[in-house]
């Protein structure tokens, strides 16, 4: 038993102090939710379970980079089993799993708490508390497909024979890795939010978002196969593929313009990102 | 100033009206909203928020409109929803904290605050562990000091009550009362529940089926009528008896006679009188106060005549 009725009594002994300081304002509020959101995408500032998968998954999108390093430094020379091009490709089903898993968290819980209304009724505006949502998860995207790549340059520079021959020559894919990490990080993460700000389940908004990364795939396939070599353009893993080969100038084995394949991420992205707000314009709270 | 006017506020829902061309001005102090369950409370408070748009009219807090000036009026306003609203996973530190930085306060600050304002809401060592294991009552503080905690200038707390037994009520209660009389902080608290507006409140609003039916200071409502209750220790019945035969109009009402006292002091007298021929103790001799229900019940009779 708690004893709150004497507690209740004796804080009346203290005096209210009213605040004379700043006030921030909107763009710290902004702030403050991007930064909570991008902490809770990793399970920071949350108990232990909620990092054990954001974590996995992290280490998971390492092994290719890991795996390639190992096998460079064993054989004592520069291998170029893992191409930067490449990476997104081996690694998508992880960035999907991870969107599945994180955008729910972001979108879906203070709707579940419904919390909405605090924050509506703050110094926040229902579209910057869209857009640091997906801020958020966009940067928390970044992580994944940044560090890697990030790993894999220094990793190479080292196990090479010549590290700054190879800097100068690899510097030029810098750019290149930064607009392709965004590209991907961007469709994933618009995608998955446009999805689980739908709803506040968790199963539910998981479900939907690993059901249209997979399922677009999977259609994606049999329309290339059956319709036409256009049908591949429904799948988001193909077409995140295709555009970071076009980023990269890279050699593929697609039948269709990689430049199409990345107007149609730049396209899907824009719809995803306009769906979200439109949700959160709308969103009871 | 007044802290909230409106002119011609209406809220329709495909079906319902729940808030009907309402004209209100609302001064600053401790102001009771009451209403039935559907009388528009809750609607006009959103809408103050800016949290639902109004289908037509205009409404304007701390003199900022509602809808169009809400980033400026949201880092002087604290809401408390009547519903559920805290992440059960989070320590009360923690969320406070982060809810003071959105309303736009610096870090440090919001910390400062946050321990403050857990402080005069009464939580201690419980506040540094996850909501999900506090009772009602603990709740309720943690949503009242969000609403707080940024200092605002005007607190809407829907129905904080909602919920708790009735020492939590007692306390939650003397809370908001001493929020707005010691902190200075205005206050616009909802409420079905007349006995608590016309504990805590100095005006009261009463608005029914979206529209304003009173708006005055709850004194007016309560004060002394012109009934006495007499309350004497045997004899009730042969006391009315008596009584009416005197020429006063005299109801048993239980173990009280209700004497109306028309027409000066006079009653007073032929009471003692009564009572001393009757050799009886006269127990209770006390000039009845209105209560807000009865206003509630002539309003509610009111609509019934219309209708």
């Amino acid at each position: 038993m708690t004893t709150e009725p004497e507690r209740a009594g004796s804080i009346y002994d203290l005096g209210y102090r009213s605040y004379g300081g700043t006030r921030l304002g909107r763009r710290h509020a902004v702030r403050t939710v991007y930064v909570e959101s991008l902490r809770s995408a990793f399970g920071l500032g949350r108990r232990a379970s909620s990092k054990v998968i954001p974590v996995i998954l992290l280490v998971i999108v390492l092994l290719p980079a890991a795996v390639h390093l190992g096998i460079a430094a064993a054989s004592r020379q520069q291998m170029d089993i893992v191409k930067p091009e490449d990476y997104s490709s081996f690694v998508e089903v992880i960035l999907a799993l991870f969107v599945a898993a994180q955008a729910p968290e972001l979108a879906g819980r203070d709707q579940r708490n419904r919390t909405l209304s605090l924050y509506f009724s703050r110094a926040i505006e229902r579209r910057d508390y869209a857009l640091a949502k997906l801020g958020a998860l966009v940067s928390a995207m970044l992580v994944l497909t940044l560090v890697p790549q990030a790993v894999l340059f220094v990793g190479n520079a080292f196990t090479t024979n010549d590290a700054l021959e190879y800097l100068r020559e690899d510097a030029a894919n810098v750019p290149r890795v930064l607009a392709s990490s965004v590209l991907v990080s961007g469709l994933c993460a618009s995608v998955a939010l446009a999805i689980a700000s739908r709803t506040p389940r968790r199963a539910y908004a998981t479900g939907g978002i690993i059901a249209i990364f997979v399922g677009s795939a999977a259609i994606g396939g049999i329309l290339d196969a059956t319709v036409g070599r256009y049908g591949i353009m429904v799948s988001l893993f193909d077409l995140m593929t295709g555009a970071t080969y076009w980023i990269f100038s890279a050699e593929h084995e697609y039948e269709v313009a990689t430049e199409l394949m990345f107007a149609a991420v730049v396209g899907v992205t824009a719809i995803s990102v306009g769906l979200i707000l439109r949700r959160y314009e709308r969103i009871p709270a | 100033m007044a802290i909230v006017a409106t002119s011609g506020l209406t809220k329709r829902y495909p079906g319902a009206t729940a808030l009907d061309s309402l004209d209100l001005e609302i001064k600053p102090g401790i102001v009771g909203l009451v209403g039935a369950n559907g009388a528009g409370k809750s609607t006009l408070l959103k809408i103050l928020l800016g949290l639902l748009e109004p289908t037509s009219g205009s409404a304007s807090v701390l003199g900022f409109d509602a809808l169009n000036e809400r980033a400026e009026l949201h880092q002087f306003v604290g809401y408390m929803p009547e519903h559920d609203c805290l992440p059960l996973d989070m320590t009360a530190t923690e969320f406070v904290a982060h809810m003071a930085q959105v309303s736009g306060l610096p870090r440090s600050a919001a910390r400062e605050r946050t321990a403050e304002t857990l402080r005069h809401v009464g939580l201690f060592e419980e506040r540094y562990r996850e909501m999900r294991g506090y009772s009602t009552g603990m709740k309720q503080r943690v949503k009242l000091a969000q609403a707080l905690v940024h200092d605002p200038k005007v607190m809407l707390l829907d129905e904080p009550t909602n919920g708790l037994d009735p020492a939590g009520r007692d306390d939650m209660l003397d809370l908001v009362r001493r929020i707005g009389v010691d902190f200075g902080i205005s206050i616009i608290m909802s409420s079905h529940l007349l006995n608590e507006i016309e504990r805590v409140c100095d005006h009261l609003v009463l608005i029914d089926a979206g529209r304003l039916v009173q708006s005055a200071a709850v004194a007016t409502f309560t004060g002394e009528t012109g009934v006495l209750a007499v309350e004497v220790d045997d004899g009730v019945d042969e006391l009315e008896r008596r009584l009416t035969g005197s020429g006063l109009r005299a109801a048993r009402q239980g173990r009280l006679v209700m004497v109306a006292l028309e027409g000066g002091t006079g009653a007073y007298d032929l009471i003692r009188d009564a009572a001393a021929e009757m050799e009886v103790g006269l127990v209770k001799l006390q000039q009845r106060r209105q209560s807000l229900e009865d206003l509630f019940r002539q309003g509610e009779d009111g609509n019934d005549n219309g209708a």
